[in-house]
Order: structure tokens, then C-alpha cells, then sequence
């Protein structure tokens, strides 16, 4: 008991101490969670012989508590309707940033002679934006109230619900072992169940309201978790993704009239339960094996910074944004995080080699660090794209 | 004016109010409940953040923008502008203006002036149309109707200016 408190304690006192130094220097915190991970954990710390902070399980759960609450966030602020008044816009961004990212990762797994499944990881582990390190750098920046925001958040608007689907369809494929069979019966599970999600999303919201109508904060709290974390583990037990099962939950409660209440009363929950589930990603990531993948990560990274530049730049285009603005954009969009983190864990999860994990844990400390440092200096990047579409395409400009 | 409201989905609303020099007010209210007020100068510039506040004190100064405390009002020379340059004055009339204790008839204000009234409040009543008789007192408030020049003549003219 006291051992268990211990550990969980000496975790929360490692990410209080990390988060004060990310504060201090001017840095996104994910990074610094994760970092501060492996430095305590049984891979350096262990390894040097000092008291190192285990996995222990109670913290497995409480990463597991965070992967459910920042999907059931997500969820909660997903709104089909604000998706469907812009979709023309929103849906013509968003699908070019699926479709130049995730088929490079693919791509470049293939290229490294991965196996088809790594390959499709890599994809989504490359492509998903981090909504977190994004959306607290446009608040910093006071880009919040400039037009760039609008594309920059309605593209990770759409990635979340490009993420959901991929979930659930990868998930089973990584948890099952066995033939095809099995794996195609399991797929067949996780659609039958996200369907009857998606269907309960809808029609629950009534529910949901009445479940929460005239109840006080605690109250509230405990009858979200109450509904949202039995779903989660339901789900899981089926072998569909916690994760989707928990974003479904939270579309079901974005259509009440209590969204607000629920954010307020639920963030700092998830804040710490995130952080949780990064220190556990830092905890699980021998830093030897990230030093294996260099090269590969190397790649990867100068291929899909520019392209996540790239595609970010034409979807502020898309919203009548000018060149410099959609240079923002651009820069905004290349920040990776707690989405392809998530996916690093489902790669451990379900036994796939360790260098999936080791690249995407790798790869979410470069681009965290890189697409934070490229919005802090956002002028030069808008200074390098002026200069380039001045050059190579005066008509096309206006 | 012109108000442009807009979803920051994540992280709340935005509200973009067009001022007359072009420039706009930019609210950005948080799902915290905090306030950030910004202003951007033109299409092309970046908002200048200007202040934020927390939720119960944004509330606190909107009631003061609102009015709710003060109104900028003089309840003494009120004007209201009709079709053209007809204006309509309130005119409080004290012990020592000249017009006070005398008729409309014997003030002879509307033929040195041109400006008419309409009407008098007197202790929370109103006198319309009054006769040329009606005599005007301290403490009376003067509702009177005319051009803008004829208004401000007649404004000078009782107070004895």
C-alpha cells in the first residue's frame, strides 16, 4: 500500500518538477513529461543503479485514465454541425493534410522495410497534429484572434475525427494476434460496436442531459467518469479502442446543454491524468533504442516537417488566408504529440517491434520541440515562404 | 457595427467587432471564463493583445461599459435630433434665469428666437401644447422644438447669457 502510494507519488512529483522547468524555459510540457520519463525511469535511473520510479500498475491505469479523458474531450468539443457549415473549407484542408501525411508515413515505413502494420502506424503516428502543444501555443501567441486560427484549428478539428476512425480500425488489427480469420472477425467486432457508440452518441444525449440536469459539480464529475470510463473498458475488453469508445462517450455529452460545466470541472482531471499517461511513455522508452532508430527517425522527421509545412500553408489558402498568414498555418500544423504517442502505446500493447514505439516517442520529442520553436519564430518561416512564392509563382499568388 | 462571432473549437469563442476607424476589437472568451480583449488594425495586421480578465471581473467592467452604474446623460440640456436640423431640447429653468415668474407671451422668447415649447415638466407632470399665458416657473424643465441654432438661442436667452 505504502509502496504503491510512493511510487505514484515520487511520479506526480517528477511531472510537477518537469512541468515547472517547461514553464521556466519556454517549452511545451509534453516533451518534458516524456523526457523526464525516461530519465527517472528503470532505463537510466535503473540503469545507473539509482532509485528509479517503476510502472507500476496503479500508473498504467492512471495513462490509461488520460488516453480516455483527451479522447472524450476531443469528443466533447467534436461538433458535426460546425463541421458540416464549414465542411466545404474544413473538409477540403482537412483532406489534404490526410492525404499528403498519412500516405508518406506509410510510405517511408515501407521504405524501411517495415511490416504492412508498422507501416499503417507510422502513417498515423506522422500525420496526427498534437491539439494540446497546438492549441496552448495559438493562446500564447495571441494567434487566437487572428484569422489563421480558423484553419489551423478546423484542420485538428478534422484530424480528430480521422484519428477516431483509424483507431478504431487499427486497434483491433494490433491487438489480435492470429490469421486472418480471427483478425477479420475482430474488425468485424470493433465496427458493429463503434457503430452501436456512434448510434448511443446520438440518441443518448437526451439521456446524458437529464443525467446531468439540476446535479451540482461532484455530482457531475462522477456521473461523466461514471458513464465515459465503463464504456472505455468495455470496449477494450472487446477489443475495440478504449480511446474511440471514449470520444463517442464524449460526442454523446457535447450535444447537451452541459458542455461547459463538464470542461471546467473535468479539465484539470485530465491535465493530470494526461501528464500521467506521458510520464508512462517516458517510463516505458529505453533511450538506447531511440538512438538505434536515428537514422530512420532522421528521415522521417526532414521529410514530414516540410511536408506538414507544406500542406498546412495551402490549407490556409483554401480559407483565403494571404501567403504570410499561411505560412502560420503551416508552421502551426507541425507540432506531434499526445495523438501519436497514443498509437506508440497500441504499438506496445499488442507485442509489434520495438522501434514503432522507440521512432514515435523519438519522433513526438523532435516535432514537439520543432513545431513550438517554429510558431516562437514564425517570422522567419514567413520571410522563407514570401520569398519563394515572390520567385516561383507571381500569378498564382493573387 | 457589425459583430463577427466565430468557434475556436478547444479553446472557446471568438467575438470580432468592426470600429469606425477600420480596426477591430477581437474578444476572445475561454472556455475558463477568462476574457482576452485584442485589437487588430487592419485585415493584415496582427491583434495587439489590450487586456484580459478573469470571468467575474470581465463581468464587472461589461456592466460598466453598459451603463449600468452611470450614463452619460445631462438631464438639463438634453437634445434629440428630428428629420433635418430639428432638434428637440430640454431646458431646466432656475430660480435666477430671467424667464422665470414671467409668461411665454411676456418672455417674448419665441419671436426674439424662433424656438418653441412644447411642452412643461413640472414636478413629475407634463403641461403640452402650453397657451402663450402659461407661466413658466423655477424648477421647470422646458421641452422645446426648433433648428438647431434656434434651440441654442433660446437656451442663452432664458438662462440670460
Amino acid at each position: 500500500m505504502a509502496a504503491g502510494l510512493l511510487d505514484i507519488g515520487a511520479a506526480f512529483l517528477v511531472l510537477a518538477f518537469a512541468g515547472a522547468v517547461a514553464t521556466r524555459v519556454g517549452l511545451s510540457v509534453v516533451p518534458l513529461y516524456v523526457v523526464a520519463g525516461v530519465l527517472v525511469g528503470p532505463n537510466v535511473a535503473g540503469e545507473l543503479g539509482l532509485p528509479y520510479v517503476p510502472t507500476g500498475e496503479v500508473l498504467t491505469v492512471f495513462g490509461e485514465l488520460g488516453i480516455v479523458l483527451l479522447l472524450f474531450f476531443l469528443g466533447l468539443e467534436f461538433s458535426i454541425d460546425r463541421l458540416l457549415a464549414a465542411r466545404t473549407r474544413i473538409g477540403k484542408a482537412g483532406l489534404l493534410d490526410v492525404g499528403v501525411n498519412f500516405p508518406l508515413g506509410v510510405g517511408l515505413g515501407l521504405l524501411f522495410g517495415w511490416s504492412a502494420l508498422e507501416s499503417l502506424l507510422l502513417g498515423g503516428i506522422v500525420y496526427i497534429s498534437s491539439s494540446a502543444i497546438i492549441t496552448k501555443s495559438l493562446v500564447d501567441l495571441g494567434w487566437v484572434a487572428d484569422p489563421e486560427s480558423e484553419p489551423v484549428l478546423g484542420t485538428l478539428v478534422f484530424e480528430d475525427l480521422v484519428i477516431a476512425l483509424y483507431l478504431a480500425v487499427v486497434t483491433p488489427l494490433v491487438l489480435g494476434g492470429g490469421g486472418f480469420e480471427a483478425t477479420a472477425g475482430r474488425v468485424g467486432v470493433a465496427i458493429v460496436v463503434l457503430l452501436a457508440l456512434a448510434v448511443v452518441a446520438r440518441a443518448g444525449t437526451t439521456v446524458f442531459d437529464s443525467l446531468l440536469d439540476g446535479v451540482s459539480g461532484e455530482a457531475v464529475t462522477l456521473r461523466v467518469l461514471g458513464v465515459t470510463v465503463p464504456v472505455a473498458g468495455a470496449a477494450l475488453a472487446l477489443g475495440v479502442s478504449e480511446a474511440v469508445a471514449a470520444f463517442f462517450v464524449g460526442v454523446g455529452f457535447a450535444g447537451t446543454g452541459h458542455v461547459e460545466r463538464i470542461e471546467r470541472l473535468l479539465t484539470s482531471l485530465r491535465d493530470a491524468f494526461a501528464a500521467a499517461f506521458f510520464l508512462y511513455i517516458g517510463l516505458q522508452t529505453d533511450p538506447a533504442l531511440i538512438v538505434e532508430v536515428a537514422l530512420p527517425l532522421a528521415v522521417v522527421v526532414a521529410v514530414t516537417a516540410p511536408a506538414k509545412l507544406v500542406s498546412g500553408f495551402y490549407g490556409g489558402r483554401i480559407f483565403g488566408l494571404n501567403d504570410r498568414r499561411s505560412a502560420r498555418v503551416g508552421a502551426a500544423l507541425v507540432a506531434r504529440g499526445e495523438f501519436s504517442l497514443i498509437i506508440a502505446a497500441l504499438a506496445t500493447a499488442g507485442g509489434l517491434p520495438e522501434r514503432v514505439a522507440a521512432l514515435a516517442v523519438g519522433y513526438v520529442l523532435v516535432m514537439s520541440l520543432l513545431g513550438t520553436m517554429l510558431m516562437g519564430q514564425s517570422a522567419v518561416v514567413e520571410r522563407v515562404v514570401l520569398r519563394v512564392s515572390e520567385r516561383g509563382e507571381p500569378s498564382a499568388a493573387d | 457595427m457589425t459583430v463577427y462571432e466565430s468557434d475556436l473549437p478547444g479553446v472557446g469563442k471568438k467575438h470580432e467587432i468592426e470600429l469606425d476607424d477600420g480596426s477591430r476589437l477581437v474578444v476572445v472568451t475561454h472556455n475558463t471564463g477568462k476574457r482576452e480583449v485584442f485589437r487588430r488594425e487592419d485585415p493584415d495586421a496582427d491583434s495587439e493583445k489590450l487586456f484580459e480578465l478573469p470571468d467575474s471581473m470581465a463581468r464587472q467592467v461589461g456592466t460598466i461599459l453598459e451603463g449600468a452604474y452611470f450614463q452619460p446623460v445631462r438631464t438639463d440640456l438634453m437634445e434629440t435630433v428630428l428629420e433635418g436640423d430639428t432638434v428637440l431640447e430640454w431646458v431646466g429653468i432656475d430660480d435666477d434665469d430671467p424667464i422665470a415668474g414671467k409668461t411665454l407671451a411676456e418672455s417674448g422668447v419665441r419671436q426674439r428666437t424662433g424656438a418653441t415649447v412644447i411642452a412643461i415638466q413640472r414636478s413629475g407632470e407634463a403641461i403640452t401644447n402650453p397657451g402663450a399665458d402659461t407661466r413658466v416657473e423655477p424648477g421647470d424643465t422646458l421641452i422645446v422644438i426648433g433648428s438647431r441654432e434656434q434651440c441654442q438661442d433660446f437656451e442663452s436667452e432664458v438662462s440670460g447669457d
